[in-house]
This record gives C-alpha cells, sequence and structure tokens, in this order.
C-alpha cells in the first residue's frame, strides 16, 4: 500500500516576485495494493512531478508518503529502488558503453544468459539482438522505451510507476505493452502506476485519475472520468485567443 | 624467469597469466627477457639494436603477436623503436603494452614508437595497454607513438588504453590511409591526481574511397588534465568522423581540438565533441535500479572506458 499524505512540491515563482507556486499541491491518497492506475490529465498539470515524488527523484516539499506502513519520504531513491519501488523514465538515460545486458544485470544481479534470456523471454516486447546494444544514442525512441520498460519489469518491484511508457512506441505494440504490465501485475500482484494519455492504457486501469493544476480532480471508473476528460480537452487559451476563426491559432 | 612484480604487469597490459602461445617478444628493463617466433610471424631485433622487426607472411590467419614491455628499474627510460610489417591478405592480433612498476622515488619512462606496414586487404586488430603502479614516488612516463601505414583495402582497428598510473603522457598516433582502407582508433584514457595527458592524433585520407573513425574517452579524476587534438585530412573522396567525449571529475580538466579538412569535394567529415560531468539522467537511472550514488558513478566510468 502507497500512502501519500498531504503532499506538496513547491518552486519559487518563475517570475521572480519572491512568491512560490505548488506543483503538487496538498496531495491525499492511497494506492491499494495490486492494482493498476493510470494517472491523466493536461500536460503541465504536474503528473510526472508526483510520480518522480514517490520514486524520490523531486524532493517533497511537505507531507509524508508511507510505503507498506514505512515512511520513505526521506529515503534516497537507491533506497526506494531496495524497498520495491521500480521507474521507468519518459525520456530515458542513455549510456556510452552500457548495453543493455549490464543494465539488467543492475536491476536483477542476475550474470547467467540462460536467466537473463528468460527474463527477456517474460519481457516478450524485446527481441534478443536487444540484448548486447548499447543502450545510447543509436537507438530509437521505440528501442529504448522497451528496453525501460523491460529494465523496470526485470526489477520485480513491488511497486512499478510507468511515465508516459507509450511514447516512441509503434501501434502494433502498445496493445502487448499494456496487456504485459497486466500479466505483471495478475502474477506478482505488482502494484501499477501508469502515467499516460493513451486509450489503451485508461481502458485497462482499475482507477483512472485524472490530475489538474497539482490537484486529484477526480478518480474512479474511466466512464466516469469521461464527461472531465473531454472538458479538460477543450483548449484552454479559448478565452484569451479570438476563437476557432482566428487563423492563426493552430491549437 | 618472470618475477611476481612481472606476472603483474604481464597480466594488466597483455592479460597473460604465463609465457603466450603463438609469436612473443617480452622485453624487461630495455633488454630481452623471452622472445618465440611462428611458421608465419617472425620477430628480430633491427640493425642498430633500438627495437624489433615483426614480419607476417603475406596470407596469415587468426594468429596473434603478444610484444609486452616491462619497467621495474628504477631511473631508466626505455625507448624502443618497433616495425610491423604485415603482408598482404594476412589477419593478425597484435598485442602489446607497457606496464611500469615504480618501487623508488627515481624517475622510469617508456616511449614506444611503433610503426605499421599493413599490406593490401590485410587485416590488423592492434591493443596496447599502458598502465604503472608501485609504492614509489618517481614519476612514471610513458610517451607511445604509432605510425600506421595501410595499403590499399587494408583495415587496422586499433584499442589504446592507458588505465592509470602514468604521470605524464604524450601520446602520438599518425596514420596514412591508402584507397578503400578502413581506420578504426578508439583511445580510452584515464588520469587521477596531479597526472596530465596529451593525446596527438593526424589521420590522413589519401586514397579514394578511404574510412576513418576516431573515438576518444577521456576520464579526468582529481587535479588531472587532459588535452586531446584530433585532425582528419582528406584528400579524396572518402569519409572520416572524429567522437571524442570527456567525463569531468572531482577538479579534473579538459582541452579537445577535433579539426577536419577537407582537401577533396567528396570528401565526407563529421566531429562530435562533448566535455562534462557525468549525466544526471544516468546517475539516476542506475540508483533507480538499486546502485548507491558511488556505485552508478563507478559504473558509468566502467562502461565509458570499456
Amino acid at each position: 500500500m502507497l500512502e501519500l499524505n498531504k503532499v506538496y512540491f513547491t518552486v519559487s515563482d518563475s517570475e521572480g516576485s519572491g512568491g512560490v507556486r505548488n506543483i503538487i499541491d496538498g496531495i491525499d491518497f492511497t494506492f491499494d495494493d495490486g492494482k493498476f492506475y493510470v494517472i491523466t490529465g493536461p500536460n503541465g498539470s504536474g503528473k510526472t512531478t508526483l510520480a518522480k515524488l514517490i520514486m524520490g527523484i523531486n524532493p517533497l516539499s511537505s507531507g509524508d508518503i508511507l510505503f507498506n506502513g514505512r515512511n520513505i519520504s526521506t529515503l534516497s531513491i537507491t533506497e526506494r529502488a531496495k524497498a520495491g519501488i521500480a521507474y521507468s523514465f519518459q525520456q530515458p538515460a542513455r549510456f556510452k558503453g552500457i548495453t543493455f545486458r549490464d543494465l539488467l544485470t543492475v536491476a536483477t544481479g542476475i550474470e547467467d544468459e540462460s536467466k537473463l534470456l528468460e527474463i527477456l523471454g517474460r519481457v516478450g516486447i524485446c527481441p534478443l539482438s536487444f540484448l548486447d546494444k548499447e543502450v545510447d544514442a543509436r537507438l530509437s525512441g521505440g528501442e529504448i522505451k522497451k528496453i525501460e520498460l523491460a529494465t523496470t519489469i526485470a526489477a520485480n518491484p513491488k511497486l512499478a510507476i510507468y511515465d508516459e511508457p507509450d511514447t516512441g512506441i509503434d501501434l502494433w505494440t502498445i496493445g502487448p505493452m499494456v496487456s504485459l504490465l497486466k500479466k505483471e501485475l495478475a502474477e506478482n500482484c505488482t502494484t501499477t502506476i501508469v502515467v499516460s494519455h493513451n486509450k489503451a492504457f485508461l481502458e485497462a486501469a482499475d482507477v483512472v485519475m485524472i490530475i489538474h493544476s497539482g490537484k486529484i480532480v477526480y478518480n474512479g471508473s474511466l466512464e466516469g472520468a469521461m464527461p472531465l476528460l473531454d472538458d479538460l480537452s477543450v483548449c484552454t487559451y479559448r478565452d484569451s485567443c479570438e476563437g476557432d476563426r482566428d487563423a492563426g491559432c493552430y491549437r | 624467469m618472470l618475477d611476481a612484480i612481472d606476472k603483474t604487469l604481464l597480466k594488466t597490459v597483455a592479460e597473460l597469466e604465463e609465457l603466450p602461445k603463438g609469436a612473443y617478444n617480452i622485453r624487461k628493463n630495455g633488454k630481452l627477457l623471452s622472445r618465440h617466433v611462428s611458421a608465419n610471424i617472425n620477430i628480430e631485433t633491427n640493425a642498430d639494436e633500438t627495437g624489433i622487426i615483426v614480419k607476417i607472411k603475406p596470407g596469415t590467419k587468426n594468429e596473434s603477436v603478444h610484444i609486452p614491455v616491462i619497467l621495474s628499474q628504477a631511473g631508466l627510460y626505455d625507448v624502443v623503436y618497433n616495425a610491423f610489417i604485415v603482408g598482404d591478405d594476412a589477419e593478425v592480433t597484435i598485442i602489446a603494452g607497457c606496464g611500469i612498476h615504480c618501487g623508488s622515488s627515481e624517475p622510469e619512462g617508456h616511449a614506444g614508437i611503433h610503426e605499421f606496414k599493413v599490406g593490401k586487404n590485410a587485416k590488423v586488430t592492434y591493443v596496447e595497454k599502458h598502465y604503472a603502479s608501485g609504492e614509489g614516488a618517481g614519476r612514471r612516463t610513458l610517451n607511445p607513438t604509432t605510425r600506421v601505414f595501410l595499403a590499399e583495402g587494408a583495415h587496422a582497428q586499433m584499442e589504446l588504453t592507458q588505465i592509470g598510473g602514468v604521470d605524464e603522457a604524450n601520446r602520438i598516433n599518425e596514420a596514412v590511409l591508402g584507397p578503400d582502407s578502413l581506420l578504426l582508433i578508439t583511445e580510452r584514457v584515464l588520469t587521477d591526481g596531479e597526472q596530465t595527458a596529451v593525446s596527438t592524433n593526424n589521420i590522413v585520407l589519401k586514397g579514394a574511397g578511404s574510412r576513418a573513425n576516431m573515438i576518444s574517452r577521456s576520464v579526468m579524476k582529481g587535479n588531472s588534465k587532459q588535452i586531446f587534438y584530433a585532425t582528419i585530412d582528406a584528400q579524396n573522396k572518402c569519409y572520416g568522423h572524429i567522437e571524442c567525449d570527456a567525463i569531468i571529475m572531482d577538479n579534473g580538466t579538459n582541452e579537445t581540438m577535433p579539426s577536419l579538412k577537407a582537401g577533396h569535394p567528396d570528401a565526407e567529415l563529421t566531429h562530435e565533441a562533448s566535455i562534462g560531468k557525468i549525466a544526471n539522467d544516468q546517475l539516476t537511472k542506475l540508483m533507480s535500479l538499486g546502485l548507491t550514488y558511488d556505485q552508478a558513478v563507478n559504473r558509468i566510468i566502467q562502461g565509458f572506458l570499456k
């Protein structure tokens, strides 16, 4: 169980007025074990920031995060990883001289080739030829996202966070990717949090959460979320611009 | 014949536990320690006794030559001129390296000047490792020079590594490429403390269809300093690329100067250079897989210099 108690992430105001702005604005929420959560909401609403607060990549400004009853608010990224949280980055790091095999070994402590192949079989979406590829700038956006997802699953986390896992992934892989996360959840009771706008993930969710201006404005079924999602999809600049007839507006 | 220090140095620079199979020439403290030739590979001392000439017969396949140098005599600066003549169509691996063990306050050093004449369609892999150790405060200097001449269709792959412990290094690599030849150089240099290393590279793409790729990976720890110069001079329709990356740790400093000269309208030359600390996203990723900050730094450097 992951509990967020009055969680804030605050930055100083960009206009230099000395004021502050809450990127995450007092979120209280409990994630139950073995459920599939999809966090969605407009760009800049705080989805990735919230995910990074849970992993410890961003420091909490105030509030507490409890994971299985233990307060992890001040733990480092490393300690949270060891506690069973894994994170899949929206824009994965690229390394010169480090291969997919190396990352899998770091994630699992396993060097044995047959066991690594077993993991690849389990993940399913990465071909064997990836194993000795360097995770560098030569990989395509889709390839590196598959590798990112595989290292997250390989770590056997209790809580897996995926930040926009479908970015750069071809249409034919998104379905299998959703099934894979569902299968991992079913077999290992992995609590799964996906930040995504993709319909395939939203439809797979047990709970859809909508974040807007750093607050959770909805959590529940996708059906219940639809009216709000429709609302949020309307251009937020409409009031300040001339509307649809303004030829300069392509939003 | 080999004492414990010799064995450690040999293992580090040439990955040799025992005397190697095939042709070899081991030089210790400026003198020949041991030599073995094979049916296809001959090694002889040159006329003025300043080094060796290694001749590889045309058409030789899958053979190797080990030519390590070890230094453990205080105050010695050993200079050696080695020539490699690789026959047409031969395929050979040459493993060189210099290990210095400095047990006193006297300086020790080695300059190895290696010249390669690679015949038509021959393929050479050259691996060179430099390493210095020992508790002595004596300054350890290693100044290797390689000169490569590639005939038509020849391939040379060169792995040049300076692992650590070398106070001062002045490294020079020069190459002239014939038609349709290929040169791949990967240089990896790690410096620490007050060490300095300068690497100067001049590659001349003379023949039509010649290709060269120069990769440099530098890591500066402590207050160490590295300077990297690389020039590709294209004189024909050819392709050349320079990729130099430097990672700064602690208070290390770096200067990197890649330079491209196109003397032919069909020359295609590119370079990329970067200097900086380890990227934050790399550290965060490895920490999110359970490594501590220090472990993540080590893993990234280990991969970078692999």
